[in-house]
């Protein structure tokens, strides 16, 4: 009889984690926009309502980096669930460049498109093409990098700001307080980077005893994060009692120069699998905010709402994910570090996509 | 009376290196130390592989460049890592591959420039969108695979005190050095650059010439693409960017002129330790990295208005 019990209490158990893990993957809602006392201004769409199948466009600002390359898929894949209602899907890739992705949004209207997803390559420089489009009544929704002005339907994004703050919040509790920090940011001027660095300056201002040493830039390349972590432990050394990294890309690299130098201090990244599994195999804690690729699907999916003629919110945040190896009081992992990095799987692999066997990238 | 301007036209280069590691030492305490040297010239090794090759190709003169070596190191990187999988029996067949992938974009390049005649800027940048192009189609954006431990032993490892990579460099800039300076190759390549009609009236095959230095820039870039993949262990579709940039930095500041004929590759290695040093020192003494942008910008105005007054003496 006992042992039916004991077994009983093993199931119940594993059940309850698996529970949990299919609830952190199905959340439907982020912190941020559930726990905002704000409400989201909500847009009327009876005026862009039309009869599917629909042709839609998606102007992507670029795929140069894997985190571009599993977003860009995912807006595919997601078109594709939908035969009956999206007769056709033209995709543009601006190569990072604005001028040439203000050509490819005059190409995509000159293909007869009924709405537009533009991953914009700058706030600035497509402000203006998008403006004219809104302002003449035509449906655009910006993904991951927005427009300067409000003239848009809704723009589908994860907050960067948050990532930035939760990775600040949890460094500096597993520090209890106290210590000196470096930091490393992904692209100078960029509207993401900047917003992360925000989000951790503000956090890191409620712990007087943490001291950042140094801020420097790595264009999101592993090469240049293991530079400069291998030029900082040179000038700081042991001063260093963590690392702060706004992505996993820089944060491959810093991990590199650290273990070369035989230095184990706290991290902090995102959910690139590189990062993760090189975190676990050599011991360190580590902690990551999830800014996930499926943006890419759930921008497709609030397109068909729009083109329905339904009211969507201006602003729509996508659930992100946070897992560390080390929990503190206000950072929990919502799945177990180890279940989520995945050795057997590329570096260059973003954990949380939606992506069907078909749509990866290998 | 004896004026130290020619002095300082021919050796400028390495009296600049040598101001330069005065100047850091005292700047910073953490530059002198065996460890940093280690950090700044294990991945440097790369940069100064590329820019042998580079070197070749300026001294043929006539606007002589080889925009395609960064792509080159990318591809290479992404080709042994998604090739080798992490095993040490796959790197030799898959390392004979990706030199075999520079040559031919080296082969492709000289080609281009001999036979069609087009300008080597043009063809270069070309060759670079194509192979850029080459590679995320194979890697479909998202490069996977690892590196072998010997890969990662040659990028990182040391024999005594001294990193593999750097060893390895030695190796190739004297052989370079004697080739340039000791054979018939080497002279035709001078010849070339200083003076086309008198390397035709020699009845030199110019064209096999010249692709047969981009051939070399190919080679070395290739390698360099292995070394700095050894180095930093992830594959990134990315490694070596700005290398095409910072390689004819290098080459420029070793005083090796782009009118041709002129330079070689003992210079060469002191701007890439230039380089490197700047790079570093900048990092070193918490300034924004953007800085060293300037810095190095100012460094290849400083060098190249020193031999452009060579020129017109």
């Amino acid at each position: 009889m006992k042992k039916y019990f004991y077994l009983f209490v093993v199931v119940a158990f594993i059940g309850t984690f698996l529970g949990a893990n299919a609830n952190a993957e199905e959340r439907q809602w982020d912190r941020a926009s559930l726990w905002s006392p704000i409400t989201v201004k909500l847009v009327d769409c009876s005026q862009y309502k039309k009869k599917p199948p629909y042709v839609i466009g998606f102007s992507n600002a670029g795929i140069s980096n894997s985190w571009a390359v599993f977003m860009h898929r995912e807006v595919q894949a997601e078109a594709e669930r939908h035969p009956d209602m999206i007769k056709n899907l033209y995709v543009t890739d601006a190569k990072d460049k604005a001028d040439k992705q203000i050509n490819d949004v005059e190409d995509l209207m000159a293909k007869g498109i009924d709405l537009l997803i533009i991953r914009a390559t700058t706030e600035a420089a497509l402000d203006p093409v998008v403006t004219r489009l809104h302002k003449k009544g035509f449906p655009v929704i910006t993904v991951s990098k927005g427009i300067k002005s409000d003239n848009f339907v809704s723009f589908v994004d994860a907050s960067n700001i948050v990532l930035g703050r939760q990775n600040m919040v949890w460094l500096c509790e597993i520090l209890k307080g106290k210590g000196n920090i470096v930091m490393l940011g992904g692209w100078p001027g960029a509207g993401s980077v900047l917003d992360r660095k925000a989000g951790a300056e503000e956090a890191l201002s409620r712990y007087p005893g943490v001291k950042a040493l140094d801020y420097q830039y790595t264009h999101f390349s592993p090469t240049e994060g293991k530079t400069v972590m291998q030029a900082m432990i040179q000038s700081y050394g042991n001063k260093i009692d963590g690392v702060w990294c706004d992505s996993g890309l820089q944060g491959m690299g810093a991990l590199e120069a650290m273990v070369e130098a035989g230095m184990n201090v706290p991290i902090t990244g995102d959910q690139l699998n590189g990062f993760m599994v090189r975190a676990l195999k050599h011991n360190f804690k580590a902690v990551m905010g999830a800014y996930p690729p499926r943006m890419g699907a759930e921008a497709v999916k609030l397109a068909l709402r729009v083109l329905n003629g339904e009211s969507v919110p201006h602003h729509f945040n996508v659930p992100t994910l946070v897992s560390a190896t080390d929990e503190t009081a206000d950072i929990k992992a919502d799945i177990p570090w180890n279940q989520l990095a995945q050795p057997g799987k590329p570096d260059n692999w973003w954990i949380g996509h939606t992506l069907p066997e078909k749509w990866l990238p290998y | 009376m004896l004026s130290v301007g020619p002095l300082f036209e021919k050796y400028g280069v390495y009296i600049f290196l040598a101001l330069l590691f005065i100047l850091s030492s005292f700047l910073s305490p953490a530059f002198l130390t065996a460890q940093n040297l280690k950090n700044v010239f294990t991945p440097a090794a790369a940069l100064g592989m590329v820019s042998l090759g580079q070197t070749f190709v300026i001294l043929t003169g006539r606007g002589g460049l080889d925009l395609s070596v960064a792509s080159v190191m990318a591809t290479v990187t992404v080709i042994a890592s998604m090739n080798t999988r992490g095993q040490d029996a796959l790197l030799f067949p898959v390392s004979i591959v990706c030199i075999l992938f520079g040559v031919l974009v080296g082969l492709g390049n000289g080609l281009l420039i001999t036979k069609r005649r087009v300008q080597p800027f043009i063809a270069t940048l070309g060759m670079m969108i194509i192979v850029q192009g080459l590679r995320f189609l194979y890697s479909k954006g998202a490069p996977k695979g690892s590196f072998p431990p010997f890969l990662r032993y040659l990028g990182t490892g040391t024999i005594g005190p001294i990193p593999v990579s750097v060893l390895s460099f030695a190796l190739l800039l004297a052989i370079a050095a004697i080739v340039l300076r000791k054979t018939v190759f080497g002279r035709q390549v001078y010849t070339v650059g200083g003076n086309l009609e008198a390397a035709i009236i020699c009845g030199y095959n110019t064209d096999i010439i010249i692709i047969s230095i981009y051939i070399i820039s190919g080679f070395t870039a290739a390698l360099a693409g292995l070394f700095l993949a050894g180095w930093i262990g992830v594959s990134d579709n990315w490694v070596g960017q700005g290398y095409e940039v910072d390689s004819i930095a290098a080459v420029v500041m070793g005083g090796t002129s782009f009118a041709g004929g002129k330079g070689g590759v003992l210079g060469t290695t002191a701007g890439v330790m230039i380089i490197a040093t700047l790079y570093n020192l900048v990092l070193l003494l918490h300034l924004p990295l953007q800085l060293q942008y300037v810095v190095k910008g100012a460094a290849i105005i400083l060098a190249a208005s020193f031999y452009a007054r060579k020129a017109r003496h």
